[in-house]
């Protein structure tokens, strides 16, 4: 198997990045799947490569000075940033239509507040670090 | 089987994945140890195993990377219940029994819902030095704190870089809530169900398993290479997939 990192369209801005290392199959498949009952297995292997996962945050002071550190290393103002508000309005009053797909529509939507169809039964996206299910019967 | 049979005590059946007992498992399909992909089944449906020896050195990355491939290649002919990598059992009637006739209703349900399915991977990081930029910008606390911290020597524990910390930590909060909200807003009406995944880091905006219906993947890459492009100057939009359903099984039987 080959290791590419694959763009589908030219310049696209979308990344497609080739699952192929063992820290993207980590990434993927840790812990996800039907857990099969302790009295029937017989073994749950691997444990130990788990160790790894260093995508945990904690809020303690070593994570506050990180923050302050990184916001400290940069020499922030010749940044212009734009919000992602800002950056789609630039982009419809720009009149950029060569790209008017669904995407730019949806956020547009999302930022005017959008129809109230779309809110109808969903309530507001699930916050961070919570686990969601839309189906009615989970 | 050409190879002699092991004694049947040191043999286990890694599992891994449960599929309609009518599925094609290619025949060229090996898992663990590069032991064939096999099928027992109870009912309409089966898990899909390979023979494992019981006293193997458990886990090694090999294994790892034979699991995603079964479970991806299972996912790709058809429909396929994902098990957690790791998960063997010891003989084949406490697979039948056990793990299928026990919960065969269950996995009936999960793999019809499933069925037709697919799931993707999406993974949105901040531009660090844009959206930290912006914080600096709009709140004029941490614009204060910042000037007078900033030549502090790094890993300097003092109180006003430990406060500047907290406050950039909870704007990047109410960032992420905000653009994630945007994100999912913006992929809803193209996805059939979604699962936030764990994430962390200073970039770190939103980490999601969205499950789509396969004849609308068009669809839904077209909205988030649309999405992506609005947003590129400050986010970056990384797509994984298609992957077997991992995020959507959960939920035990015996729960």
């Amino acid at each position: 198997m080959t290791v590419q990192t694959t763009q589908r369209r030219g310049g696209g801005y979308l990344e497609r990045p080739a699952p192929s290392g063992l820290a993207d199959v980590i990434e993927i498949i840790l812990d996800k799947g039907i857990v099969i009952d302790a009295y029937v297995r017989v073994s749950l292997v691997g444990i130990e490569i788990l160790t790894i996962d260093a995508r945990i945050v904690i809020a303690s002071v070593d994570t506050y000075l990180r923050f302050a550190e990184a916001t400290n290393r940069l020499d922030l103002y010749k940044h212009g940033g734009k919000d992602l508000t800002e950056a789609v309005g630039d982009l419809q009053e720009g009149g950029s239509s060569k790209k008017t797909s669904g995407a730019i529509k949806g956020v547009k939507k999302a930022i005017t507040g959008g129809s109230k169809d779309d809110d109808e039964d969903e309530g507001r996206p699930a916050k961070k670090s919570s686990r969601r299910r839309q189906s009615s019967d989970a | 089987m050409p190879e002699p049979a092991p004694l049947p005590e040191d043999v286990g059946y890694y599992v891994y994945g449960v599929v309609p007992a009518d599925a094609g498992v290619p025949d060229d399909l090996r898992g663990l140890d590069d032991a064939a992909v096999q099928l027992i089944e109870v009912d309409g449906i089966a898990a899909a195993v390979g023979e494992v020896a019981l006293d193997r050195p458990p886990g090694r990355r090999a294994d790892l990377m034979a699991h995603s491939k079964v479970v991806d290649a299972l996912a790709d002919s058809g429909v396929v219940v994902p098990v957690q990598f790791g998960s063997v059992i010891v003989d084949r009637d406490s697979v039948r029994d056990e793990f299928l006739a026990a919960n065969g209703e269950h996995f009936a349900r999960l793999l019809s819902v499933l069925d037709g399915t697919t799931e993707f991977i999406l993974r949105a990081t901040y531009d660090e030095e844009q959206v930290l930029a912006e914080v600096v910008r709009e709140d004029p606390t941490i614009a204060d704190l910042h000037r007078h911290t900033r030549d502090l020597p790094p890993g300097t524990p003092h109180p006003d870089l430990v406060r500047l910390g907290e406050l950039v930590s909870a704007a990047l909060e109410r960032k992420r809530a905000y653009d994630t909200d945007l994100i999912l807003a913006t992929m809803r009406p193209h996805v059939l169900d979604h699962v936030e995944r764990a994430g962390g880091g200073v970039d770190h905006l939103l980490d999601v398993a969205f499950l789509i219906d396969r004849m609308t993947t068009k669809q839904f890459e077209d909205t988030l290479e649309g999405l992506a492009e609005a947003v590129h100057e400050r986010i970056r939009l990384r797509l994984t997939g298609p992957v077997a359903p991992y995020d959507f099984v959960e939920g035990q039987p015996w729960g």
